[in-house]
């Protein structure tokens, strides 16, 4: 498949078509304890930072929150402190893939929506929000196994993508005695999100993700302690053939951004599989659409 | 009839603490309800001391419970929903009261008056509004409460 083919997908979906209209958001002189709580609380990677008039300034990230709690900050601190900013913003009438592609370009995991500079953020637009826009395909679409129920003798299986085609093969692992301090370096080198942690026999015990930093954090914990005392358990797994679909609507389930992906037996990770991942794919579960657009 | 905060205020109220789970916090806003007679839909949250450091609400159950991706489940109309609930509960039961409650704190002091309540139930929506004299939590003054001595004042100056 060319990257031609990935673009046919999303053509002529526009940014206001899968941008969510509710954006979290802080005033500069929050606090960083109020910003993990936020965080916790409503679910999000992210808060918008407005001064005076709601004027948008920054942006407070989970990254950021770790980065001060590796740093040693303290919770008093205000989020101006440590945010970035100015926001990226894209307009709502931009295409999805523009947006996409600047996203990409930026390296970062979600734009801000406004009609211009000075004007109100109207949304934002995520990877998990383009997940959604694929899937309104699948549902339209005669070949997706979604319509499985009416016609599943026509479905072509073989069209089905397996978890294997989208994922990020490549999954970094640490012993679960790992202080949070390697933890957290370990993150941040290698740009993920969470870390599967392992016992003395090898065998995945537990994750631990940024969010559970965040909320160590905030419980004042040392950055001392070993992994094992915040991680979540047990650490949720798929193999690696199994269909995408399948997949995502387990992470949606289980309310999860991402899962751990195995080879042979569950102890064997190979890779990591997040919604992300399926967004920056551009297709929806199957090869159908990389060939055959649906119109929206 | 008085018209501040002393006046419509309940002297009557359970807390939480920034330590307790979510599991336990909702078992005190069962107690609560009973204890009290009436609803209880939010919780002051006291440290050690006694003293008011955040709230916790209804509202902010829901936004535990509620999916992080549920905006585009619109899209997945074939999901599964058994067990959803009680996941989630199970989830959020583990978390602590000090994660999330609202620490953006509105208070007022006895004195205060009743209009001035309206106005800031109004401006802030909030439904509730501890009542602080020097340093120390004295009671609660519940929207409810506001509204029943408007029905009562309706009443009087009909008489």
């Amino acid at each position: 498949m060319t990257g031609q083919d990935h673009r046919q997908v999303l053509k002529g979906l526009r940014v206001q078509d899968a941008m969510r209209r509710l954006v979290t958001q802080l005033p500069t002189t929050a606090l960083l304890s109020e910003a993990c709580r936020t965080m916790i609380k409503y679910k999000v990677n992210a808060i918008l930072i407005t001064a005076d008039q709601q004027t948008p300034v920054g942006v407070v990230s989970k990254t950021d929150l770790m980065t001060a709690y590796y740093a040693g900050l303290p919770l008093g601190t205000e989020v101006a402190q440590i945010m970035v900013g100015p926001p990226r913003y894209c307009h709502p009438q931009d295409s999805l893939d523009a947006a996409l592609d600047q996203m990409r370009e930026y390296r970062i995991h979600r734009l801000y929506v406004t009609l211009g500079l000075g004007e109100p953020v109207s949304g934002i637009l995520a990877f998990p929000d383009i997940v959604g826009i694929l899937y309104r395909f699948c549902h339209r679409c005669d070949k997706s196994l979604l319509s499985r129920g009416k016609k599943a003798e026509e479905t072509a299986w073989s069209e089905q993508l397996s978890v294997r085609e989208v994922m990020t093969p490549d999954v970094y692992i640490l012993p679960e005695e790992t202080s949070l301090w390697e933890v957290m370096g370990g993150l941040a080198a290698y740009k993920f999100g969470a870390v599967p942690m392992v016992g003395a026999d090898g065998r995945p015990v537990g994750v631990v993700s940024k969010t559970d930093l965040i909320t160590a954090y905030l419980h004042a914990l040392s950055p001392d302690v070993p992994a094992r005392t915040i991680m979540s358990t047990p650490v949720l797994t798929c193999q690696q053939d199994e269909l995408l679909l399948d997949v995502i609507q387990r992470l949606i389930f289980w309310d999860l951004h991402r899962i751990f992906v195995f080879k042979d037996r569950p102890e064997t990770l190979v890779g990591v599989l997040s919604l992300s991942d399926a967004a920056r794919f551009r297709s929806g579960s199957c090869r159908a659409c990389l060939v055959s657009r649906i119109s929206p | 009839m008085g018209h501040t905060a002393r006046d419509i205020m309940e002297r009557t109220f359970m807390t939480i603490q920034p330590d307790m789970t979510i599991g336990e916090a909702m078992t005190v806003f069962r107690h609560a309800s009973e204890a009290t007679g009436r609803r209880v839909f939010g919780l002051m949250v006291t440290d050690y001391r006694g003293q008011l450091v955040g709230m916790l609400s209804m509202y902010d159950i829901f936004l535990l419970i509620r999916p992080k991706h549920i905006h585009i489940w619109g899209e997945m109309k074939d999901l599964d929903f058994t067990g959803m609930i009680a996941h989630a509960c199970q989830k959020a039961s583990r978390m602590l009261v000090g994660d999330i409650m609202t620490t953006d704190l509105i208070t007022i002091v006895p004195d205060t008056h009743l209009l001035y309540i309206i106005d800031i139930m109004l401006k802030k929506h909030v439904r509730r509004i501890p009542v602080i004299e020097d340093g120390r939590i004295l009671g609660i003054v519940y929207i409810s409460r506001v509204f029943d001595h408007l029905l009562e004042t309706f009443q009087t100056t009909a008489d």
